[in-house]
């Protein structure tokens, strides 16, 4: 038995080590053509010019592969030959964050082969890159290494210039590709978008080669005034990598917001510090394309939440990752955006009856039996300040507009280094049971959320990034009944214990 | 009989049962990479208990064994210690387990629906009144009659799925869409036989000009974030994609012909 055992661990491992590496087979390219017009023309176009039908509802586009740029690649930065490795790598995982799947599920090895041989002939890859990318010798992370690194990554601006400061890539200026289309710099915050893995390797291997057809240039480069040594290199890396240790993860299986009674007064800040003592819930969002005019190229992603009641209040803390501030009518905030720009904005998504049985509200803006309450803060415009407002309706097609003053529904929001925090009050109740949504303890609520990159291809009214439904819950204090149960049960099993032993003891003795 | 010295029957019964309890987790959660709901475990693991407890008190003298060391454990002076040991431990446990699962809840209420509801016999979508009973799609007889036309019509198909629904169904058909981790449900899997090849082409028009909306009540909660794709795509558009769905999955349609 133990021996079945031993050889599944080994050919599981074994598995995972060959998952690894792959180690370059000659494709056959007119295969892989038959390959290529079934399962890639879709996005890539017949001809590899990245003109498939789903062109313009794919962000990032699909790749030109007659550009010859091979953004994720480990060959010499001088050579932009890739390696066959780099192109079967991309088939089999695919690239995180975009549309661009693994196909190794569906595929055969060779297929995948095939298919470099054909993909390369779009360029006319002929023959193998003649110089590799020098790792030297791999420097494990450490702290000193990170902090080296750090240095390193602000250094004369050598990576803060497009990053930021704190690496979530928030834009100082407009940057674009070789082919003219707007370009933004890696969140490097966000470990699931990036295109070639968050592994420190894979890391080094961007800074070293940069990404070809981009603004992110080669740090390996002797010519570049940047330039980093291997070892600085390998630092540099560490640090990237360390960036992505964030409390700000999607947990699939977390799904309730959690909001911590709190006594007396209620944080008045975004960056109040108790914030960070309560426990943050992240969820991904997608474009909305179920009404109205669709969306399909959002920037955003992820929204986090979280949550305090007391007495009389609830508050509810939004943060996401936003690369421009955009204040329509300011100049440089215009210069930044995909024009035209519009306001930054978040909403908050409750039903108005908080549902008994499992039926909930259409998460698309409610429907005719079942309202919904929305709360939606835009960031303002140069002459305006930022605003709240209460909208209920019954889907995207009925929309009342309320008075958010008059529930006490109020917001205050910050933005810095590529986050937006915005912090939102109700009272727990209203005066108007049937129109607002009352909060109640203990009970699960279903909240959704929505936010708008004013920036980003003119994000706008139906033009937004969203969520399903989700849940917050008022946690309720325990109080003491569930201690004294527990102590009473185990009384009463010592009880029961004692009486079994001395009842046993009684007839030997 | 060997007389070697074997494992004590009452560790035997722990051992089994939890092996029993571990490999449930490790193949749904770890292998199939589907949580298993804990009622669900709960009930699988009291059949499991009832029926392992039955296996070995079958015989008088296996029940004897088992009880024999629990026994021996009150009853025998020379295993002082060892008691002391457990009646502090036990009380302890059960006083834990109490607390426990007194201490209010936090993990989210189940939602349990159904997955392929009944379809209607009849629906409404672009203003008229469509029978699921005699709905068939308008293209298919061209797959014999004239196969180039067909293939046309597949990749016409084709480009409607990546431009609408490959954001959530994936690629490769597969649910996996760039946007499908957004989603709860999550997008259905059409490679799975489980799937498309179950049902008629009827069906899937159905589903996909109504969407999530267009559920039937008894498929309650009404979750599915499928859109009401009427409000985007022709019939023609709709039929095209079912062909294309069939076509790039390698799978038939189910019709009334063979029923």
């Amino acid at each position: 038995m133990s021996s079945v055992n031993k050889i599944a661990l080994l050919t599981f491992c074994t598995a995972l080590f060959m998952a690894g590496t792959a180690a370059a087979k000659p494709g056959d390219a007119a295969k892989g053509k038959g390959i290529y017009d079934k399962r890639c023309t879709w996005c890539h176009g017949a001809e590899g010019a990245g003109d498939g039908a789903a062109k313009n509802r794919l962000n990032p586009p699909p790749r030109d592969f007659t550009s010859g740029n091979y953004k994720i690649r480990s060959s010499d930065f001088a050579d932009p030959t890739p390696n066959d490795d780099d192109i079967y790598r991309m088939i089999r995982d695919g690239m995180p964050g975009t549309a661009m799947p693994g196909w190794s599920d569906l595929l055969a090895e060779q297929d995948m082969w095939d298919l470099v041989a054909y993909v390369k002939s779009f360029a006319s890859y002929e023959t193998p890159p003649a110089k590799q990318v020098d790792y030297g010798t791999q420097i494990k992370s450490s702290d000193e290494s990170i902090e080296m690194g750090k240095k390193l990554f602000e250094d004369g601006d050598r990576c803060v210039e497009c990053h930021g400061k704190t690496g979530k890539g928030s834009a100082s200026k407009r940057l674009k590709g070789d082919a003219g289309e707007r370009t933004w710099p890696r969140n490097l915050t966000k470990p699931w978008t990036f295109r070639g893995s968050n592994d420190p390797k894979d890391i080094f291997t961007r800074i070293s080669t940069g990404i070809a057809g981009t603004e992110m240039p080669s740090f390996a480069d002797p010519k570049s005034k940047k330039k980093l040594s291997t070892e600085e290199l390998w630092h540099v890396a560490n640090y990237v990598a360390s960036l992505a240790k964030t409390d700000k993860l999607v947990n699939a299986e977390n799904t309730v917001i959690k909001a911590d009674m709190v006594e007396g007064e209620l944080p008045t800040t975004p960056e109040d510090e108790r914030w960070e003592a309560s426990t943050p819930t992240t969820f991904y969002t997608v474009p909305q394309i179920i009404g109205g005019e669709r969306y399909f190229t959002p920037s955003n992603d992820t929204i986090t939440v979280r949550a305090m009641y007391n007495d009389k209040t609830v508050a509810m803390l939004l943060e996401w990752d936003d690369r421009t501030q955009s204040i329509p009518g300011d100049d440089s905030a215009e210069k930044l955006a995909d024009a035209p720009i519009a306001e930054d904005g978040v909403a908050v998504q409750l039903p108005v009856v908080i549902p008994k049985e499992m039926q909930k509200p259409y998460f698309g803006m409610g429907d005719a039996a079942n309202p919904v309450n929305i709360w939606h803060w835009k960031s303002g415009t140069k002459g305006a300040t930022e605003t709240i407002s209460l909208l209920n309706s019954k889907g995207f097609k009925e929309i009342e507009k309320r008075d958010a003053a008059g529930v006490g529904l109020t917001a205050k929001a910050s933005y810095s280094d590529g986050t937006w925090k915005v912090l939102m009050y109700r009272p727990l109740t209203t005066s108007a049971p049937d129109k607002d949504i009352q909060f109640t303890e203990g009970r699960f609520i279903p909240v959704a959320f929505a936010a708008w990159d004013g920036s980003n291809n003119g994000e706008k009214g139906s033009k937004h990034t969203m969520t399903t439904w989700y849940w917050l819950l008022l946690k309720p204090a325990a109080g003491s009944k569930p201690l004294v149960t527990a102590l009473i049960i185990a009384g009463l099993f010592v009880g029961g214990l004692l009486w079994w032993a001395r009842s046993a003891a009684k007839p030997a003795a | 009989m060997t007389q070697k010295r074997r494992i004590p029957r009452l560790l035997q019964m722990v051992l089994i049962i939890l092996g029993v309890y571990f490999s449930f987790i490790l193949l749904f959660d770890v292998v199939l990479g589907q949580l298993i709901p804990k009622s669900l475990l709960t009930m699988y693991m009291l059949f499991v208990v009832a029926g392992v407890v039955m296996v070995f008190t079958f015989t008088e003298e296996g029940a004897q064994e088992l009880v024999g060391p629990i026994k021996a454990l009150v009853e025998d002076p020379s295993k002082k210690t060892v008691r002391n040991v457990v009646f502090v431990i036990v009380p302890l446990l059960a006083g834990y387990y109490t607390y426990s699962s007194m201490m209010p809840s936090f993990e989210a209420p189940m939602e349990l629906r159904t997955i392929h509801p009944a379809p209607p016999t009849k629906f409404k979508a672009y203003g008229k009144s469509f029978n699921l009973a005699t709905l068939e799609n308008p293209y298919r007889k061209f797959q014999k009659e004239d196969p180039a036309k067909f293939s046309e019509l597949v990749k016409a198909g084709g480009d409607v799925y990546i431009q609408n629904c490959q954001y959530c169904h994936g690629d490769k058909l597969d649910g996996k869409g760039p946007y499908a981790s957004g989603l709860n449900p999550t997008p259905l899997n059409f490679q799975d036989v489980g799937t498309i090849a179950q049902l008629q082409e009827s069906f899937l028009f159905w589903r996909i000009a109504t969407g999530g909306p267009g559920l039937p009540a008894e498929a309650a909660p009404w979750i599915s974030s499928m859109p009401v794709w009427q409000d985007f795509l022709t019939e023609d558009e709709i039929w095209k994609v079912i062909l294309f769905l069939y076509d790039y999955t390698g799978r038939a349609p189910r019709s009334w012909a063979h029923e």
